[in-house]
């Protein structure tokens, strides 16, 4: 029998209400001083989709009552992965947990040796005023050839295939808007 | 005992990926271990205390070039000798679940380390490990999932349909499906003693060619593959203890 | 993709190349391996033998760079023998088409050629037409001038031996894999093609991609289930994010941008694609009504019919100007940008040529990087070679929330939308990009509104309304995405009901050009309708006889799972190949997958031809919108090791832009760097390896740089297995830990010995420590002619003993030679029980 999520969710509400055990076929009576509480038991299941390759698979994340992932693994209801994943899309749970994520915004200074953390408000004002310094500078409304162009020569931006199409969508309707034409990203590589 | 479950790990869809590798870790939370470059794709370059199961990558030069990838990790005899040197040794640092089957060292019960060598060398598949507080480590069939019915770490990873887990018979059968479907193509294809072991792998080339101990196999004098076929006599000593 | 990942199941043939799907898709050789088990036969063509080769049933070496010569013999092998699928190319392609006699191929260049712009005046690239404009066909496929004869003459000259001598593959390699995948020509057989940056990453990438595809259309194979042409791309939202345009050249779903020329809307729809023969659907044709709608996403109702729905507040290039990354970061290098906005990407690990790379970004005043982790990027300036007290530039770098931590889509390979959901907050001060962008554009027009400024225009009428309380409401850019009528519409032109003002489009089907409706991306026109996220279903109801899934996430177009599929049936409707039926007329109507367009099978009333976005709707052999060539000729790589490229005096690609600045280094044929380099991914980094050098446990796996070597170049070299070597190239240095394998062969090209070294992409001098430099301190700065996507596949380098042994932190054990020959590591030289460094330890 191929075990699937929904099967599992059965067999983990039955398991609650003490009643399937024989069912199943095991006892501890062994290794009971051993035998471990299933550690994903009554954890909050939210599916999600692989941030490496383009497969797409399918991954459920378990969080505790805290809201902490606590366990990732591979949906077995979805078609192409059918609960698999790689040794990349299986350390997932690394990326979340991961000691080494910024947690706060960092800014070096010019000719600075290190960084420093700043807040969002402050790092938000000075980054609009850096833009907007540059956009002035360097809009373009007519190009040598006397045609409307409408656009800042200054600035470039890049990025990014690891988001949301959502956050594409708004990053590259920000970038127009402030009159980007040198855009970028990935599928240039 | 009951007949349990078994791994069938069919070695021919295996793309060594190891996903199973790190599922091992992600489910058991093992640390990573600090590794390097030798000039191997494999690695850990082998099991440890942190490291129940690593994919082992081998170059076999032959008529046709291969690339053979083997998924090692604890076995699960039938009859485990790990048990039954430990049980003179350490009494309940390995059990058996009577009706999976899984061999389990007891992360309870310490060890010394001289003991531990000989449990160590009594594995026809130099399987056990230690850590350095004296705990001995392996893979444990995932005994947390299967015993609410859900599929090892590493085989619900496995995305080739290399690893499989279930009723020992259903796996013997799939196994030896596979291998008279394999056999048309690899003449040397062969099944892991899969009468002994829970963990039955399927072969197309000499074992040796793969890894060491991929079958049980000659190490300190006994072979393993006695040491997992004898039924043990008390040794003597550990006859003390009841 | 052309097609789905779960189709590959129901393949007889699986052609990887360009690819190492084993190592780069791994869960998608579920669905090879599925194949394979029913018989299907896998090839595998890589200079390297890889994961994927020990899979396949054909492993054919191949020298990077001999792609093209590799394929085209294979058309070649294909037309001598007459195998092709007739009734396919002749109704579904330009091969009968007449081209102008105006029109010649000699000696590696087409007519049209200007050595001064490096670049073709394309006027004799084209068909003779009819006085109505239709192309004038000869169905026999006799005519000399018709497509298919020009072709056969055009391969005739890729012969076994040429091949052969050209890509190092053994003749007996060639007619092997020519012979298994050219069986699929027969109308019940299906063959499929996977490639990834394999084909892309040359400087003849693009024509690499067109001579597969030709092969596929002789051979019947495009629009069928287990068929296509299929690009594994590498990121997990590549596709989307392509579909959304964050691309110098096109506005989102693939529209162009905007220039100088088109100075109103009236002029950038003038350029519509138009078709002249009725039979052409030219589905491109509705484009006026895509560009008008995306308009009204921008500006909404600012955006009115007197102003051109705000047209002029876009930005516009220049006539002809390619603002693609190497010219870029070229005027980067040269100063030309103060500020540089940087989401998600690591540019100086994953851009050509590192050193102009990082060197370019010290010229800037400020960069703003958002990411989940500190990076070579955001860190430039404490990197090797920079001192941080001369360098200017201000860095804002901003912690960007993790896939789990928000909510939103990502469209896989096979453009299938999928909706994430959100599992937990994002981590201490981190947000979604989508915030940043919302916050930072927030902030900018208030300064805007307050200060004036440059044309503050675009910036202040822009439509942003997504946030509810200063957060991002993901589906509220969904919707947007999707498109909604602006006005009340009481009989819509197309199904003649009515539509509310602020309903979501059903589809693209009903946008219209007149402002009445909005949408983000017509592409995406379908997602979000009334009825709800279509990229949020998760029903698993396969279409069992091309194993798609078409009610899991929602494909663009309109929920099509395999493009171009009114090619797979006959021109009656009925599929080719009945056990594998993508889509069936019956009649009335098809059914099956969405069908690629709903008219009727070409050989019924009113029927049309079946690939609707091509103006003369049929597939192109020959292909006249190409910068280099309406057929695909081998060049050498801007790198390589022979004097002459043994087909024509064009040695390199004549199409191809150079750049010539103080750090745009090449060489050819260079006793100095006397080997060839390629460079790839695996299974456990990821692109330049910032989500992925950070894991312990994918670390511990591939903890450091290294360079894969042929016993052969070891011995040359008196290198040793697992010893840390120097590797040079004109641009740079560095050291990689030296992997002597079996798994690669030195080549004979051209009657002399080519050895090639493979080097992995993923590392970078952050982090891990001792874990390497990016392998792009080496690649040059050279791109396709049409893509200008970079050649990291080929260039020149010298190994060497390393130079000065650095001591890494904790001194290594002495690497055993050639471990991987031997079965496996002695565990047993392993003293136990001892803490995990000692697993280092090995005879």
């Amino acid at each position: 029998m191929k075990i699937t999520r929904r099967s599992f969710l059965k067999i983990s509400g039955a398991t609650a209400a003490g009643t399937v055990m024989g069912g199943l076929g095991f006892d501890f009576s062994p290794v009971e001083s051993y035998a471990q509480e299933l550690r994903i038991k009554g954890a909050k299941e939210t599916t999600t989709v692989c941030c490496y390759c383009s497969v797409g698979c399918g991954i459920i994340v378990h969080t505790d009552a805290k809201g902490k992932v606590i366990n990732t693994e591979g949906d077995p209801d979805h078609p192409t992965s059918e609960g698999a994943l790689c040794a990349k899309g299986m350390s997932l749970y690394q990326l979340i947990n991961n000691k080494d994520r910024l947690t706060k915004v960092l800014y070096r200074a010019p000719n600075s040796t290190k960084w420093e953390e700043k807040s969002w408000d402050w790092a938000l004002t000075e980054m609009a005023k850096r833009i907007k310094k540059s956009r002035d500078a360097s809009f373009t409304e007519k190009n040598d050839k006397g045609q409307v162009v409408n656009r800042t020569n200054g600035i470039a931006g890049i990025g990014s295939c690891h988001v949301n199409n959502e956050e594409g969508w708004l990053y590259q309707k920000f970038l127009r808007a402030l009159g980007l034409v040198y855009i970028e990203m990935e599928a240039r590589l | 005992m009951a007949e349990g479950k078994s791994f069938f790990v069919d070695t021919t869809k295996c793309t060594a990926c190891r996903g199973c590798q790190v599922a091992c870790k992600q489910w058991n939370q093992r640390p990573g271990e600090k590794t390097y470059n030798q000039g191997s794709h494999q690695n850990p370059p082998d099991l440890s205390s942190n490291t129940w199961k690593v994919v082992r990558f081998s170059e076999a030069v032959g008529e046709k070039l291969n690339w053979y990838f083997f998924p090692d990790q604890c076995r699960h005899c039938v009859s485990p000798p790990c048990k039954d040197v430990a049980e003179g040794k350490a009494k309940g640092a390995v059990i058996q679940d009577d009706k999976t089957g899984a061999v389990i060292f007891n992360p309870k019960v310490k060890i010394k380390a001289e003991d531990f060598k000989e449990v160590k060398e009594s594995c026809p598949y130099n399987i056990p490990r230690i850590s350095g507080a004296g705990v001995m480590a392996k893979c444990t069939m995932c005994f947390d999932r299967i015993k609410e019915g859900l599929l090892p770490a590493c085989v619900k990873a496995c995305p080739t349909g290399t690893m499989h887990f279930g009723d020992r018979k259903a796996m013997l059968e799939m196994a030896n499906k596979r291998l008279a479907e394999v056999k048309g193509v690899y003449k040397n294809a062969t099944l892991t003693d899969p009468d002994d072991v829970r963990v039955i792998f399927l072969l197309i080339d000499d074992p040796k060619k793969y890894h060491k101990t991929a079958v049980a196999e000659n190490t300190i004098g006994i072979t393993r593959k006695m040491a997992l076929k004898r039924i043990l006599k008390p040794l003597k000593d550990f006859q003390w203890i009841g | 993709m052309t097609n789905s990942w779960t189709d590959i199941g129901v393949s007889d043939c699986i052609l990887i190349m360009g690819s190492n799907a084993a190592e780069n898709h791994p869960v998608a050789m579920k669905w090879v391996l599925r194949a394979q088990e029913k018989g299907g036969k896998i090839i595998s063509v890589d200079p390297r033998f890889t994961r994927t080769s020990a899979k396949a049933d054909i492993y054919a070496p191949m020298r990077s760079g001999g792609d093209i010569a590799f394929l085209g013999g294979m058309i070649k092998y294909i037309l001598d023998k007459d195998i092709f699928f007739k009734d396919y190319v002749i109704h579904y392609t330009n091969a009968p088409f007449i081209v102008s006699d105006k029109f010649d191929f000699k000696d590696g260049l087409f007519t049209g050629y200007n050595p001064e712009k490096r670049a073709y005046d394309k006027a004799t690239w084209v068909f003779d037409r009819d006085d109505k404009g239709i192309p004038v066909k000869d169905m026999t496929l006799q005519h000399p001038r018709c497509v298919f004869q020009l072709m056969k003459k055009f391969y005739a000259r890729y012969d076994l031996d040429t091949v052969s001598s050209l890509t190092g593959t053994s003749k007996a390699d060639l007619i092997k894999v020519y012979e298994t995948f050219a069986a699929t020509g027969k109308p019940d057989k299906v063959g499929t093609m996977l490639y990834a940056m394999g084909w892309t990453q040359h400087t003849t990438g693009t024509q690499i991609v067109r001579v597969a595809s030709m092969i596929q259309m002789l051979l019947g194979n495009v629009g069928m289930a287990g068929g296509g042409v299929n690009a594994l791309r590498g990121e997990s939202n590549v596709q989307g994010i392509t579909d959304q345009a964050l691309l110098f050249h096109i506005l989102p779903g693939y529209m162009p941008a905007v220039n100088a020329a088109f100075d109103n809307l009236e002029k950038y729809n003038a350029t519509t694609p138009k078709a002249v023969d009725p039979m052409s659907v030219n589905w491109w044709a509705n484009r006026p009504k895509y560009i008008a709608s995306l308009l009204k996403s921008f500006y909404g109702e600012n955006g009115t019919k007197e102003n051109d729905f705000g047209y002029s507040w876009l930005p516009k290039i220049d006539v002809g100007q390619n603002a693609s990354w190497l010219f870029m970061f070229d005027k980067m290098f040269n100063g030309d940008f103060s500020g540089f906005v940087c989401m998600g990407m690591n540019p100086a690990c994953s851009g050509p040529n590192s050193e102009k790379t990082r060197k370019a970004m010290a010229k800037l005043d400020w960069l703003v990087d958002i990411d989940l982790f500190e990076n070579e990027t955001s860190s430039f300036w404490k990197g090797p070679g920079m001192d941080p007290k001369k360098i200017k530039t201000e860095v804002f770098l901003l912690p960007a929330a993790m896939s789990i931590e928000k909510e939103g889509s990502i469209t896989d390979s096979g453009r299938v939308g999928q909706w994430r959901n959100k599992a937990g907050e994002p981590l201490g001060d981190s947000k979604a990009d989508g915030q940043i962008v919302h916050e930072l554009y927030t902030k900018v027009k208030e300064l805007y509104a307050k200060e004036g400024g440059a044309f503050p225009d675009p910036i202040l009428k822009l439509k942003w309304d997504y946030a509810k309380d200063g957060k991002v409401d993901f589906h509220a850019v969904a919707k947007e995405i999707n498109g909604y009528f602006t006005e009340d519409i009481a009989e819509h032109p197309i199904d003649k009901k009515a539509y509310k003002k602020g309903t979501q489009v059903p589809n693209f089907v009903f946008l219209l050009a007149d402002g009445r409706t909005s949408c983000g991306n017509w592409l995406y026109s379908g997602s979000y309708p009334e009825a709800g996220n279509m990229m949020a279903r998760r029903n698993r109801t396969p279409v069992a006889s091309c194993n798609i899934f078409p009610q899991w996430g929602w494909a663009w177009p309109l929920n099509r799972r395999i493009i171009y599929n009114r090619a797979s049936v006959d021109l009656n409707g009925n599929p080719w190949d009945p056990k594998r039926a993508v889509i069936k007329w019956d009649g009335t109507r098809w059914v099956g997958d969405v069908p690629d367009n709903a008219v009727p099978p070409m050989g019924l009333p009113n029927g049309r031809y079946p690939f609707i976005m091509r103006p003369d709707g049929v597939g192109s052999f020959f292909g006249v919108g190409m910068a280099d060539g309406p057929f695909p000729e081998h060049y050498e790589p801007l790198e390589c090791p022979i004097e002459k490229n043994p087909l024509s005096s064009q040695r390199i690609n004549p199409a191809i832009p150079l750049f010539k600045g103080e750090l745009d280094k090449y060489t050819t044929c260079d006793p100095k760097f006397p080997f060839v380099a390629t460079t790839y991914r695996l299974t456990e980094h990821w692109q330049t390896g910032l989500m992925t050098r950070y894991q312990p446990w994918l670390v511990e796996a591939e903890p450091q740089m290294y360079v894969e070597l042929s016993l052969e170049l070891a011995k040359l070299r008196g290198i040793k297995n697992g010893e840390r070597i120097t590797i040079a190239s004109p641009r740079g240095k560095m050291w990689a830990k030296a992997m002597v394998t079996n798994r690669i062969k030195p080549f004979n090209i051209a009657g002399q010995t080519v050895h090639l070294v493979g080097l992995s992409w993923h590392y970078g001098w952050l982090v891990p420590k001792d874990g390497g430099d990016s392998a792009n301190i080496l690649t040059p700065s050279i791109g396709d002619a049409n893509t200008m996507i970079p050649e990291y596949k080929v260039f020149l380098v010298n190994i060497l003993k390393e130079e000065r042994p650095k001591v890494e932190k904790k001194p290594e054990p002495k690497p055993a030679p050639k471990a991987e020959a031997k079965p496996a590591p002695k565990p047993e030289a392993k003293p136990e029980p001892k803490p995990a460094p000692k697993a280092e330890t090995k005879k």
